[in-house]
């Protein structure tokens, strides 16, 4: 069933030392499709995937993942669910060689031998530089990787924050690829600035504002409403 | 080549601080070959100097590298270190010298800690019951206060022999030595003092038991109420099986004290060495653990606390050791095979260190000491290479090499960062016990052991950059080198133009040294010779 709700968000509130960061944001992930958070900067998109993965625990409300409520219990038991997140900025180990940032991934002794054929299609790059260490990669490279780091466990799910964020065209292109093909099997939920990468990918949006969320949707219907683009996406 | 260069280039300011340093050494050296007040064969002082200054590296190094581990990962500056450097020399001390009171303090140990491998077990048990909250927040007081009593009522009744500081100072060989001449009457059977035996031990062992069910009962309180539960997992049956088998192995060492305490004492110093390394380094792992996991966990997000709470650690250490060993300063002796001074000694060659085990070997004409200048060297190298290849190469090491840069991530991954935080605290608190034990047979055993040391550890990695590997046995070297080389210039002195008398560097003058040596390479390298820039 491809409706089937696979990651529900219920009205999280998190708190960030003594700041009220996400105060109610709701977002629901149907299983098999890619959804992106929208919404200016600073509004608590890459905090809402946080609070997802329990890097920072929301307070209140749920987070129901397959079924299950995932709210408050450690991140290690939360990602190893099935559950794999691409951080923003590259996020990968500069003192780790790229076999070892993949390595590093695996939750069963093996699983990169499973996936290595995927990666390397979706990333041909990367196989090149298996050997180098992280710091010698360009900025697009360490972006590739991170994804593949996601890639290398059975994930149901994937957290990733801002792919394109400072990439050439032509790598933004090959970013997008890359999600589209992975996206036939497993659930995307993404936080992406920029509005024509988010809505050539998802189907649906959930639009972050001030740290609730403020409207959500079908991605085809957002195109063509003009007002809440200017209301809620273009800088104020 | 091009590399070479490249890397050179590179590493400019590294490279020229180097070589800056071995120009010093080189002239320090030369200084001693051509000291006028030195006769004889002069290049044996050089060489002398040098593997001294390995020997003091490699203790440092010792300690150095687990702290600087530790602080990478956990950002957590661990201040105990010292204390707990000092407390693996008494613990090895004890095994080594006293293996019978060792063994007696062995059997309350366990049975205390048979009830804390419990834990996991009362977690899953006490999560079924639903408790009211302020019953659930009050009853592990109640259990503190029960198991306080149970234990203040037994644990001081079980019987240790101590040793007799008086005598054993007064004729300061091996009591081995001397149990088994005859001249130490051996330990006589255990008799609890006005209680039972069954009384005593199954007290103890209550007391263990309470003691874990109330550290259960506090860490359940403390979850958040939307924690997930247990469901679903397996039955902790292996705490179950190991709880179990301590508390069993406690009363079978208990019951058979005599027999053990007589088979240890009569063990050849060499072995009982290599006991009590392992003892030690055992000891420093649990202490790591516990200190790591009841006390730095909940403090990690304000590193300041965590920085007083190690300190506070380190005076807690130093007064425990004081109340259980006394103040007087041990020395310890070196096990048998670097102890040899019959025939064939000072050995002329390596091999013949091997069939005489001698305490010295000639070397230029002079005479280098195998256990000081030679075995711990070598052992510091065998230590470099065996944490090196740990980080390099296997999947612990990974982790660590991530984590060190980004352990949020490396959690996101799946991956149980408090356990391996716990295991990188207690391997870095075991090699520093470690450094303790192969340590006190040269430097003797004092409860400020671990101050000075703490120091030189401190300043050896403000030297080799705060989180480097490299930079920590860079950095114990040069600062080793450094003290040995001041020390020797303390006995010979340095002419000096226009002194009549030669100078010689008192030894308050070696820590201000180091510390200079470190003000000026932090000048030009703020963040250490091998620190990376920020």
């Amino acid at each position: 069933m491809k409706n089937n709700i696979l990651l529900e968000v219920q009205d999280i509130q998190t708190f960030i030392g003594q700041f009220h960061i996400l105060q109610g944001v709701n977002v629901q992930v149907p299983e098999g499709s890619i959804v992106a958070l929208l919404g200016r900067n600073g509004a608590g998109k890459t905090t809402t995937l946080k609070s997802i993965l329990g890097l920072t625990p929301p307070k209140e409300g749920k987070v129901v993942f397959s079924g299950t409520e995932i709210q408050g219990r450690r991140s290690y038991e939360i990602a190893d669910m099935g559950i794999g997140y691409v951080p923003e900025h590259r996020a990968i180990f500069q003192d780790l060689s790229v076999l070892e940032n993949l390595r590093i991934a695996e939750r069963e002794k093996g699983d990169l031998e499973k996936k290595e054929e995927l990666i390397f299609s979706l990333f041909p790059d990367l196989k090149r530089l298996i050997m180098l260490p992280g710091t010698n990669l360009s900025g697009g490279q360490q972006q590739m990787l991170a994804v593949a780091r996601a890639l290398v466990p059975d994930n149901e799910l994937l957290l990733i924050d801002e792919p394109s964020e400072g990439l050439a065209p032509v790598l933004i292109e090959e970013m997008m690829d890359a999600i589209q093909q992975l996206s036939a099997e497993t659930t995307v939920l993404l936080v992406e600035q920029n509005f024509i990468v988010a809505s050539r990918l998802a189907e649906n949006y959930v639009i972050i504002e001030e740290g609730h969320s403020a409207k959500s949707g079908k991605m085809a219907d957002l195109i063509n409403d003009q007002e809440t683009i200017r209301r809620y996406l273009e800088a104020a | 080549m091009k590399p070479l260069l490249g890397s050179f280039r590179k590493n400019r300011t590294l490279w020229i601080t180097l070589c800056a340093l071995i120009i010093i050494f080189t002239l320090g050296a030369r200084g001693l070959v051509d000291n006028e007040a030195v006769g004889g064969e002069r290049y044996q002082d050089v060489v002398i100097t040098i593997l001294r200054g390995f020997s003091t590296g490699s203790i440092i190094f010792l300690v150095a590298s687990g702290f600087s581990i530790i602080f990478g990962l956990m950002n957590v500056l661990n201040m105990a270190h010292g204390a707990l450097f000092m407390i693996g020399a008494y613990v090895g001390w004890t095994v080594f010298v006293r293996p019978d009171t060792a063994v007696d303090a062995l059997v309350p140990i366990l049975l205390l800690a048979g009830g804390f491998f419990l834990i996991p077990l009362w977690d899953r048990l006490l999560n079924k019951l639903k408790m009211p909250s302020w019953l659930m927040k009050t009853w592990p007081w109640l259990g503190l206060i029960l198991a306080s009593v149970v234990l203040i009522f037994t644990l001081p009744k079980y019987p240790i022999t101590s040793w007799d500081v008086g005598s054993y100072q007064i004729s300061p060989t091996n009591y081995a030595f001397a149990a088994s001449q005859g001249q130490l009457v051996t330990p006589e059977p255990k008799q609890f003092l006005g209680i039972s035996p069954l009384l005593g031990l199954g007290g103890i062992l209550l007391g263990g038991l309470l003691a874990g069910i109330t550290v259960a009962g506090f860490v359940i309180s403390r979850r958040p109420a939307t924690a997930g539960t247990s469901e679903g997992k397996a039955f902790p049956w292996e705490t179950l099986s190991l709880f179990l088998a301590i508390a069993i192995l406690g009363l079978v060492i208990h019951y058979y004290n005599t027999p053990i305490s007589n088979f240890l004492l009569g063990l050849d110093s060499t072995l009982l060495f290599i006991l009590a390394i392992l003892v030690a380094v055992g000891t420093g792992a649990l202490i790591g653990i516990l200190v790591e996991t009841t006390m730095i966990r909940p403090l990690y997000e304000t590193h300041i606390y965590v920085l007083m709470l190690t300190l506070g650690v380190q005076s807690i250490i130093i007064e425990i050791v004081r109340s259980a060993w006394g103040s007087p300063e041990f020395t310890m002796h070196r096990p048998s095979i670097f102890a040899g001074t019959g025939e064939g000694c000072p050995a002329e060659s390596l091999g013949a260190i091997l069939k005489n085990n001698c305490s010295t070997i000639r070397v230029l004409g002079g005479r280098v000491r195998t256990y000081n200048e030679l075995f711990i060297p070598l052992l510091g190298i065998v230590v470099l290479v065996a944490v090196w290849l740990l980080l390099q190469r296997t999947r612990l090491g990974m982790i660590v090499r991530a984590g060190v840069q980004d352990s949020e991530m490396v959690e996101a991954l799946g991956i149980n960062v408090q356990k391996i935080f716990t295991t990188v605290f207690a391997l870095g608190v075991g090699l520093a016990a470690m450094g303790g034990v192969i340590g006190a047979p040269s430097t003797g055993l004092t409860t400020t052991l671990g101050d000075s040391l703490l120091i030189n550890m401190l300043v050896a990695l403000a030297i080799g950059g705060l989180t480097s590997y490299p930079g920590s046995a860079a950095g114990a070297l040069i600062v080793g080198l450094l003290q040995q080389f001041v020390i020797k210039y303390g006995q010979i002195g340095i002419n000096i133009p226009f002194m009549e008398e030669p100078f010689k560097p008192t030894p308050p003058l070696v820590p201000a040294l180091t510390v200079f040596l470190m003000v000026i390479i932090l000048l030009v390298m703020p963040q250490g010779l091998f620190g990376r820039k920020e």
